[in-house]
């Protein structure tokens, strides 16, 4: 048969975002993709730059529902790493504590759209109803479901009442037993197997050399994660296990994400018994002393980074955000080829794809009508000759 | 196999789905829900309306004697929000020297409205 | 005359043609409760499938550029007559009125009439899922029809007859087939949620690969004809198995005034339609869907070669039986 165009999206079931995937196939085996990223491109570091501290903390954590909690503790730590500001320890365990939750709730919620994916509608029933559990927690710890809002530059907006805290520890029990069945469901259910095994086979070597980042990274069997190797908040304190698995496919990514729910309900539990007593914030001066950062933090779907420039006003003077989604888009391109058409959304969907923190640039020509996307050497060579024009170094 | 077990016990038991809104859902204290101002404390500072990050919240007249730190302060103007451009953040309520401003713990708050203010 | 009359409401007012289709929805609306509520949700009214069938018949009917608009609608129709034609020849209350020696060959052929339907309309919509959704409809089709036609020949080569309504007479005079031939009965139920295009054998119309497969490009009154020939398929197809396998609408002894034993036969029949539909159900909501290449592995690795098996058991059973 001729290649043909399949083109999945940007309008497709299967995807919860535009995205344009131009898939070449020959028959049903893929042969190419083309990847068109940056439907989703809402401007979100321009707008940072013109707001304070205090206004710009809702703006980062509206750059994604799902992992909104990352973004904004990610920013704060690096706000208050360039302020050298000393947070109390009560609100260190605080973020940790909703951080840990926010990772539990999307993990379910990936658990459950892998098996709609696959057209295992009941798993993913049980598994969102799970899910409920943590939304309860989370409401009535934050007052929202999603966007928590607990940060603040300095500490934390809010503060755990015991009541919370009790409400919080009687939910864990039964979440363990229900994920101790997702287990058991993923090593034994025969049509998650015969899907999951052997589909999008990412070895070591590939990970490292495309840059994959997260579980899927950790799948490949790759020791990497940022609240082992460069700890922050109350990860150090807390005792817990970097979850890894030698299979590289999409099972591999499975069982890596239902281990790390089990890690996290311990994070949790064991934040929630040992609260330490202590102010939950401290005043944060106004402006911030110039300097640059780079903050990392390890999200629900990878390492997230942000790089900070601040130039002694009250606003940030440049923040660039790159997600866990894009550093993992390579890898989903390579491992696509030679599947078959069937498996393009189980591969996608195993990577957890967040379209919403992902949109880059795309260059859009007027005159020729076109769009398109620039490669790093030419962007390099465009900044350069900007810069000799202007005659800096 | 625990799948086909579950499901059959599920077939023989109730379903959880709560049917809204015949039953109600529980709402706890902590819930972000519709903005309110309480006239009688607000002292005019405009904090409020300095942090909002949607600038949903303008200061509009309101001259009127207020009571702070036992002192008695002529106030010049008030706040008024735009319920409907309000992201429900709390930042007026953290903000707020007096605990004025506030956010109430209401569930259903929509509507279709865009001019409707609270003040 | 009056045989004539009695012919008429025989065919199209009960057990005719009214009554399949309130039957087609009723399953219908069976078949969506169980799964939701073995998925712990609430699940539609009893009047959902009847309600959306009246609510497609007045959408608006879009036809893609290019395509053949007589096709399109005349294609549903030849689908859904092919459905209801084979209905006929099922016995419901007792011996079909219609039966004739040849008839269980009629309605398998019938029966696979839609599934070519839809090839069909994937081929004509110019639109590359439909044409990947009709082309795997059709490969379906080639892996299930071979263990499906074997397991439900099964009853007719003991039997010794062609035809449905002298089978279900055989088996009231001695066993039920399901005891006699076990492994034709569970091929015949995964043949026939294969026929249907339920779980896991949705791949036609995988929704979250290929947007709806062949199933995109009709709107309005052709969608909802389509879905009511699903659903009638349903009724027969479960109706055929529950007359091969369960006996049929027969007690294991005769019941003298004639009005009681059509009574009882009725409600056998929904009895043995519903122990089948409780069944698919299940299977329906306990897998996920699997691709057309495993697919092709397991239907010809193991369950053509288990229907091989069926009907080699039954040669050797009705010699024994011919020799004892």
């Amino acid at each position: 048969m001729p290649e043909v165009v399949v083109s999945i999206g940007p309008h497709h079931p299967a995807l919860k975002e535009p995205v344009n995937f131009k898939v070449i196939a020959d028959g049903e085996k893929i042969v190419r993709l083309e990847l068109d990223l940056s439907y989703n491109h809402r401007g979100i570091e321009k707008a940072a730059e013109q707001r304070d501290f205090v206004r710009v903390l809702p703006l980062m954590e509206r750059v994604c529902g799902i992992c909104s909690h990352s973004h904004s503790t990610v920013f704060v730590k690096g706000i208050e790493e360039i302020m050298q500001l000393e947070v109390p320890p009560r609100a260190q365990y605080i973020r940790t504590i909703i951080a840990e939750l926010e990772r539990m709730h999307s993990h379910l919620l990936w658990l459950g759209v892998a098996a709609h994916v696959i057209g295992f509608n009941t798993l993913f029933m049980w598994t969102w109803r799970d899910r409920e559990a943590v939304q309860d927690t989370v409401e009535e710890m934050s007052g929202n479901r999603v966007h928590y809002g607990m940060n603040e530059v300095g500490g934390v907006r809010r503060d755990l009442t015991p009541a919370q805290v009790t409400a919080a520890l009687d939910r864990l029990p039964n979440l363990e037993e229900r994920i101790k069945k997702y287990v058991d469901m993923v090593n034994s259910e025969e049509t998650m197997l015969i899907r999951f095994r052997g589909v999008g086979k990412l070895s070591k070597h590939e990970a490292l050399r495309y840059g994959t980042v997260g579980p899927t990274a950790r799948a490949s069997g790759i020791d990497y994660d940022i609240r082992k190797d460069d700890p922050y908040l109350a990860y150090a304190d807390a005792p817990w296990n970097v979850v890894t698995d030698t299979n590289g496919d999409v099972y591999g990514r499975t069982r890596v994400r239902i281990g790390e729910l089990q890690e996290s309900l311990r994070i949790v539990r064991y934040c929630l018994e040992n609260l330490p007593e202590g102010p939950i914030r401290i005043t944060a001066p106004r402006n911030a002393p110039t300097g640059e950062i780079l903050s990392r933090y390890e999200a629900p779907r990878g390492e997230l980074v942000h790089f900070i420039r601040t130039n002694g006003t009250d606003k940030v003077e440049r923040v660039d955000i790159r997600t866990p989604t894009l550093a993992n888009w390579t890898s989903v391109a390579m491992c696509l080829v030679n599947q078959n058409l069937a498996d393009i959304p189980v591969i996608v969907a195993a990577i957890d794809p967040c379209l919403s923190c992902t949109s880059r640039i795309t260059l859009l020509d007027d005159r020729k009508k076109k769009t398109g996307v620039i490669t790093f050497d030419e962007l390099v060579r465009r900044n350069r000759s900007l810069h000799d024009e202007k005659g800096q170094t | 196999m625990s799948v086909l077990r579950e499901m059959f016990e599920n077939l023989l038991s109730r379903p959880i789905t709560i049917l809204y809104p015949k039953e109600k859902v529980p709402i706890p204290e902590a819930f972000r829900g519709r903005v309110a101002i309480i006239d009688e404390k607000c002292i005019g500072c405009s904090k409020c309306s300095l942090v909002c990050p949607a600038r949903a919240i303008t200061m509009i007249e309101g001259p009127r004697e207020v009571e702070f730190k036992g002192k008695t302060l002529a106030r010049k103007k008030r706040p008024q929000v735009k319920l409907y451009k309000c992201i429900r953040c709390s930042l007026c309520e953290r903000h707020c020297p007096t605990g004025a401003i506030y956010l109430k713990n209401e569930l259903s708050s929509s509507g279709t409205d865009g001019e409707i203010v609270v003040t | 005359m009056m045989d004539l009359v009695f012919g008429l409401l025989y065919i199209f007012i009960f057990p005719g043609f009214l009554f399949l289709f309130s039957y087609a929805l009723f399953l219908a609306f069976l078949d969506r409760k169980i799964a939701a509520r073995m998925q712990q949700r609430v699940g539609p009214p009893f009047f959902q499938p009847f309600a959306d069938f009246i609510k497609m018949l007045g959408k608006e009917v879009i036809d893609p550029a290019g395509v053949d608009k007589a096709i399109f609608d005349a294609a549903p129709l030849v689908a859904l007559a092919a459905v209801m034609t084979a209905y006929l020849y099922v016995p419901i209350i007792g011996k079909s009125p219609l039966a004739f020696q040849g008839d269980l060959v009629v309605v398998l052929y019938l029966l696979s009439l839609p599934t070519i339907v839809l090839f069909l309309l994937g081929w004509l919509s110019r639109n590359i899922f439909s044409a990947i959704g009709g082309i795997r409809a059709v490969t379906q089709l080639f892996i299930y029809e071979v263990p499906f036609f074997l397991a439900l020949l099964t009853p007719a080569l003991m039997a010794g007859t062609w035809s449905i309504s002298e089978i279900v007479s055989w088996q009231q005079k001695n066993m039920w087939f399901i005891f006699l031939q076990p492994i034709g009965f569970v091929v015949a139920l995964i043949g026939l949620q294969a026929k249907l295009e339920r779980t896991p054998f949705d791949i036609p119309e995988a929704e979250t690969e290929l947007v709806a497969g062949p199933w995109t490009e009709l709107t309005g009154r052709r969608l909802a004809i389509m879905d009511l020939t699903i659903d009638m398929s349903f009724v027969v197809g479960s109706a055929l198995v529950a007359a091969l396998f369960l006996g049929g609408p027969l007690l294991p002894w005769a019941v003298t005034p004639a009005w009681l034993e059509g009574c009882i036969g009725f409600l056998l029949f929904l009895a043995k339609t519903l122990v089948v539909l409780l069944i698919l159900s299940s299977i329906k909501v306990a897998t996920g869907r699997i691709r057309i290449d495993q697919l092709n592995d397991i239907g010809w690795k193991y369950i053509a070669s288990a229907s091989i098996v069926q009907v080699g058991i039954v040669l050797v059973m009705n010699y024994l039986w011919v020799y004892s």
